[in-house]
């Protein structure tokens, strides 16, 4: 069920707030304080439906894109949760992700962040003089975390800066959320189309 | 997920949609209008509906220009189209990136205003398929359509490519689940084999996993080559995999009728990029020494193939197409977009139909906070969280109608469906109101006085 | 817009002009007897002009060319030009991309060219049966690209397809009659089985005895043929292997000068580095086993199917100076112009833009002799064809019969190949004065004149002047339109529509190419 316009239309929903994941309770503390693993990207199919239909801003795509699919032993190390927040380091940057447990697992040691925004912090932009960056198989770190998982918005203000004036990384990470919504200023169109945004 | 009753609140039924997301192009969609909206979808995947019925909370209405304060802006469409028009005429080194998501109606208004002011035009292969086509210049091309595959292929193999999630229909329709000519049982007379270190979806429904290491690809081709051609294996295992496994599917992929190799992203994003595919290729031409094969590339976009063929018709390159010295130039490597931007060329850059800010490198992505760049598309996303002037277009299949080409370069006419926002422009349009814009602002830079013939085509 | 190109010296031998000196007028774009003082002259004293060319059998826009250029950028990057005010940049040698080919052959002279090759699924891609919008209907190694769908081929007329009970000689027969019975402009366009391989002449003129008991239709007025081969060069070899191959094309001329129901062209090798391209998919695996190079393969399903492979034809090469001389045997034994056309095949045999040199070899048995002596081919031309005792030499009627009047007859088109009043104003004007050169002596001079036309005149327009391209006009396709007959082909259609939903890949609706992709199409109509 959509608005728009004033008038409500019944959409055959494809909106899923989170991927479904196996059902894993994980209990302990875990024994591993920052665990070495292989990081692998790509695409899956929560991940596509969500980007594709355009709803990039949502949590929905928080949830798709910025989740890190761990083999549940490897998630026993470190004593994380489905949902719970972790770390992931690689020689090109770092970024805060939830972690889950992997539909295909098992792969010990190694861990998957479906391509988007979160991955693309901690990808390799080497492309070897043919084109295409290394996406798949880089080393990196994975550990337990507090911090928080950014939103879309939140995320490229916090990596890129392109504007804002601060540089600080961890004052950038804690302003005020850009919020799951286009902010559309002037409004000047608004007489013109009868289109409630 | 919790049930939903089929929608039967509609005002009529468009049949024979084309959908506009992953390279199948599945051409049987029926579209359920209701107050020219779509409401629902019948026969496509769960991507393909998923993205026809968009989100309208992100849809993108209304050409935006960032302020002094860094906030978009809404202007008019003169306003917009003026100010990307002067970022463009007054750059040195424009890249054009994107197009896999548009018609090729659009990519002929493209090329003309790159080759008119030297820019670069590239499309999303230079971060997907790109290593492939590198490949297939190194060792060929034996392809054929996904039809000759339904009718003839007893064996299938998926490599690095994850097509229940990909390409979710693409098994059912064009590979293993539907019925052909010479293979009237569907299924049941057909062999899937998967090859991919990650036991995913596609290979939880295949017949045979071979899950070789990470970065394994190209050991494990190599193996197979070396068996196909005679040879003995003196390793027991490679690449993860016990040799006696690969006698056992070199046999198998012998004794094929019709054998294809569909791969993915997998193959080209890992460590030996487009010598995995070359590998690939090689396995496949010595394969037709016994019996019948052929090969496709997974292409991720409903057009990023029609942007290469559509490019190879024009100027005889496919991607990462360099007209800044009035002709054309290519080379893997340096005219490609990610690696323009990891060294810091461009000063402008255009991204129409893609999504750069979802799909690039951070490394790669860093030099777009440094330079203007020009968003053509229709939905808010990473990108316009870089983008400096934002020009809604409208969408291809659904609201205006192209050309695109399926991943085994069949090309399909996508027909109109609904009307798009009054507000927003079809990308054609917008691309040749650009291209007349820029002609005024400044004179064709790089041409010759006269045509000089090139001596090695004499 | 009047125009009189004055002074000229004047082929035509639609009209049978041979070298006279006259005027040639043209008004809109149409050729006429007589114009107003107001028309504008062009001053072409002592040059030769000439119907503008026409290509009869090319692959210049077809999906295979795409990827012939996709996975050749090294071919690309050999032709590259920079652009000019008027001129897009070029590039490409053996495939042009898309402006190059249509720069090249206007530079050439030429005004039409004929795809030869078109899988009715991609035909939106080469944009030119009223589904398809094509022209004619071509047969490419009948049989053998369905034996190839399982890697397999067929050899010979008399070869069943796997799984399927009809031969090759069933196949064409019953185009042919098809294509008689339609009134077709065209008559069916062949290219035989076995191409390629050394002792395929039985195979050749099995196929050409096939057709020879089947009426031309008598509504098809233009053209003499009931069947037209294409780069006959390949068809004509002899022997059991190419250990013992040998030119076969003494024994084909003779069956052609015979009967007179064959028309043909030729394929003729150039000794060049090119890209070869055919529908006949399992001959180019063949040559991929021979040859090493990288081999592109591309089946359509239940129509088609496509091979592409890079080749290099070289003088050294005792097999191509075998395909060289045979391909210029065919011209010269084949006495009657009118039945065999210039072509290389593009770019199967090497690129169209080698014309002029083809004519060169044509006019003169110095040149080609000198090639022989100098040991710039392989002795094998002395030993195993018949090319060193021949003689004859064309002369400019003859090259304009091949080049312009005879694909013009063979194609029956009815508007173009003729400066005859009421037709298309497609002429060419070359800087070569026939009365003031030895072509058989100065053959250097005829492929230079004929490399680059001083004008090209299409539709009245003026895209060359000067050797310089001074104008681009958009292409238009032509497309036969078969009328009378819509009841039968509603039930051709209701007869296939299952058998297109279950195998097909596409749907209906999606399957024609829509009015959208032609621009300025020209339609012949054709009546029941």
């Amino acid at each position: 069920m959509v608005r728009i316009g004033g008038i409500i239309v019944h959409y055959a929903n494809t909106y899923l707030e989170k991927p479904v994941v196996p059902d894993v309770k994980i209990t302990g503390e875990g024994n591993t304080k920052v665990l070495k693993c292989m990081l692998n990207t790509g695409s899956d199919i929560y991940q596509g439906a969500c980007k594709k239909r355009g709803s990039t801003l949502k949590q929905e795509y928080k949830n798709a894109s910025g989740t890190c699919y761990m083999d549940p032993r490897d998630m026993a190390k470190l004593g994380v949760n489905n949902w719970d927040t972790v770390l992931v380091k690689t020689d090109f940057g770092e970024v805060v992700v939830n972690c889950a447990v992997s539909r295909d697992a098992p792969h010990e040691g190694t861990v998957f962040i479906c391509k988007g925004p979160w991955a693309n912090t901690v990808v390799s932009h080497d492309t070897y003089c043919c084109s295409d960056p290394t996406y798949k198989g880089i080393k990196c770190t994975v550990e337990k975390t507090d911090r928080k998982v950014l939103l879309m918005a939140d995320l490229m203000r916090w990596v890129y800066k392109k504007y804002v004036d601060e540089t600080d990384d961890d004052t950038v990470e804690n302003m005020d959320s850009l919020g799951e919504r286009p902010v559309y200023k002037g409004r000047k169109w608004e007489e013109l189309i009868d289109h409630d945004l | 997920m919790t049930y939903e009753p089929p929608i039967t609140d509609y005002d009529y039924i468009v049949e024979n949609c084309t959908c506009a997301f992953c390279g199948c192009n599945c051409d049987d969609l029926d579209y359920l209008v209701k107050d020219n909206h779509v409401v629902a979808v019948r026969h496509a995947c769960r991507l393909g509906a998923s993205k026809i019925m968009e989100d309208m909370d992100q849809r993108l209405i209304v050409p935006m220009i960032r302020d002094e304060n860094g906030e978009l802006m809404e202007v008019d469409w003169d306003t917009a189209l003026d100010k990307a028009a002067e970022y463009i005429a007054n750059s040195v080194r424009p890249v054009f990136y994107g197009w896999s998501e548009t018609s090729t109606e659009c990519m002929k208004e493209g090329v003309a205003l790159g080759e008119y002011i030297g820019a670069v035009l590239d499309n999303q292969a230079t971060i997907c398929h790109g290593p492939s086509l590198q490949a297939v210049q190194n060792a060929g091309y034996p392809i054929q359509t996904l039809g000759e595959v339904q009718n003839r292929a007893d064996v299938i193999a998926y490599s690095g490519s994850n097509a229940m999630n990909s390409h979710p229909r693409h098994m059912a329709r064009y590979a293993v689940f539907c019925r052909g000519y010479f293979r009237q049982r569907g299924r049941f007379d057909r062999t899937v084999i998967t090859m991919d270190p990650k036991f995913s979806d596609t290979a939880k429904c295949s017949d045979k996993w071979i899950g070789f290491e990470q970065n394994g690809d190209y050991g494990f081709y190599n193996a197979i080559r070396a068996v196909l051609r005679g040879k003995e294996l003196y390793q027991d295992v490679i690449s993860g995999i016990p040799k006696e496994d690969i006698y056992e599917l070199a046999e198998e992929m012998k004794a094929a009728e019709f054998g294809v190799l569909f791969f993915g992203l997998g193959l080209t994003h890992t460590l030996s990029k487009q010598r995995n595919i070359d590998i690939a290729i090689k396995m496949v031409q010595d394969l037709n020494r016994f019996s019948k094969w052929g090969l496709t590339p997974m292409r991720g976009h409903f057009n990023v193939n029609g942007f290469n063929i559509f490019m190879a018709f024009e100027c005889g390159f496919a991607f990462g197409v360099d007209y800044c010295r009035g002709y054309p130039r290519y080379m893997m490597g340096e005219t490609n977009t990610i690696d323009l931007l990891v060294r810091k060329e461009p000063d402008c850059f255009m991204v129409i139909a893609a999504d750069p800010g979802a799909h690039f490198p951070n490394g790669a992505n860093q030099h777009l906070a440094n330079i203007p760049v020009i968003q053509i598309d229709i939905h808010w996303g990473p990108s316009t969280e870089l983008a400096d002037v934002v020009l809604p277009g409208s969408f291809i299949g659904v609201e205006c109608a192209g050309t695109s080409y399926r991943m085994d370069g069949v090309p399909i006419y996508m027909k109109k469906a609904i009307d798009k926002p009054e507000t927003c422009r079809d990308d054609e349009w917008i691309v040749r109101e650009l291209k007349e814009r820029v002609m005024k602002l400044r004179e064709e830079p790089n041409t010759a006085p006269k045509y000089v013939p090139n001596p090695n085509a004499l | 817009m009047e125009y009189i190109l004055k002074n000229g010296i004047v082929y035509d031998p639609a009209n049978e002009i041979n070298g006279e000196k006259k005027d040639v007028m043209f008004k809109d774009g149409i050729i006429v007897d007589d114009v107003s003082s107001d028309a504008k002259v062009l001053d072409v004293t002592d040059k030769i002009v000439m119907p503008a060319g026409i290509d009869p059998h090319a692959h210049v826009a077809g999906p295979k060319l795409v990827v012939g250029r996709l996975y050749r950028p090294e071919d690309s990057r050999r032709g590259v030009t920079q652009k000019t005010k008027v001129l897009r940049s070029e590039s490409g040698f053996s495939i042009p991309s898309c402006p190059a080919t249509g720069y090249r052959y206007s530079r050439l002279g030429y005004g039409t060219v004929v795809e030869a090759a078109m899988p009715p699924l991609e035909a939106k891609h080469t944009h030119e049966l009223k589904i398809s919008k094509g022209y004619g209907i071509k047969i490419v190694n009948p049989c053998g690209s369905e034996a190839w769908g399982w890697g397999m081929n067929v050899h010979g007329v008399n070869d069943k397809a796997p799984y399927f009970d009809v031969t090759s000689k069933e196949v064409i027969q019953a185009l042919a009659k098809a294509n008689e019975y339609l009134n077709l402009p065209h008559s069916i366009h062949i290219h035989p089985n076995d191409l390629g391989h050394p002792g395929n002449v039985p195979t050749t003129i099995e196929t050409m005895d096939a057709v020879k008991d089947i009426k031309k239709s008598s509504k098809a007025t233009i053209r003499d043929q009931v069947m037209h081969l294409c780069h006959l060069q390949f068809h004509s070899y002899t022997g059991n292997s190419w250990r013992d191959a040998a030119s076969g094309a003494e024994e084909i001329a003779k069956y052609i000068n015979k009967n007179d129901h064959i028309t043909c062209d030729v394929g003729q090798v150039t000794l060049d580095e090119t890209t070869t391209m055919t529908a006949d998919a399992p001959m180019e695996y063949d040559l991929f086993k021979l040859s090493g190079l990288k081999w592109t393969n591309k089946d359509i399903e239940c129509e088609t199917a496509a091979g592409i492979i890079p080749c290099i034809y070289s003088g050294k090469s005792p097999v191509n100076s075998l395909q060289w001389a045979i391909g210029l045997e065919l011209f010269l034994h084949i006495d009657d112009p009118w039945k065999v056309c210039l072509t290389t095949d593009h770019p199967n045999a090497g690129p169209y833009t080698r014309y002029p040199r083809i004519i060169s070899w044509l006019m003169s048995n110095q040149r080609r002799t000198e090639m022989i002596e100098n040991r710039e081919v392989h002795k094998w031309v002395e030993k195993r064809t018949t090319l060193p005792t021949i003689d004859r030499e064309y002369d400019f009627y003859d090259i304009a019969v091949i080049s312009r009047s005879a694909p013009a007859r063979i194609y029956g088109f009815e508007d173009r190949g003729q400066l005859t009043p009421g037709y298309r104003a497609d002429i060419a004007v070359y800087d070569i004065n026939p009365n003031d050169i030895d072509p058989s002596r100065q053959y250097a001079e005829i492929e230079k004149g004929f490399n680059v036309a001083d004008y090209t005149i299409k539709d009245g327009q003026i895209l060359v002047k000067d050797k310089e391209i001074v104008k681009v006009k958009e292409s238009q396709n032509i497309w036969v339109n078969v009328k009378g007959y819509e009841k039968q082909e509603q039930k051709v259609i209701d007869d296939i529509m299952p058998f297109f939903t279950q195998y097909y890949s596409v749907k209906w609706e999606n399957y024609p190419v829509h009015d959208h992709y032609l621009s300025n199409p020209i339609r012949v109509d054709v009546e029941k």
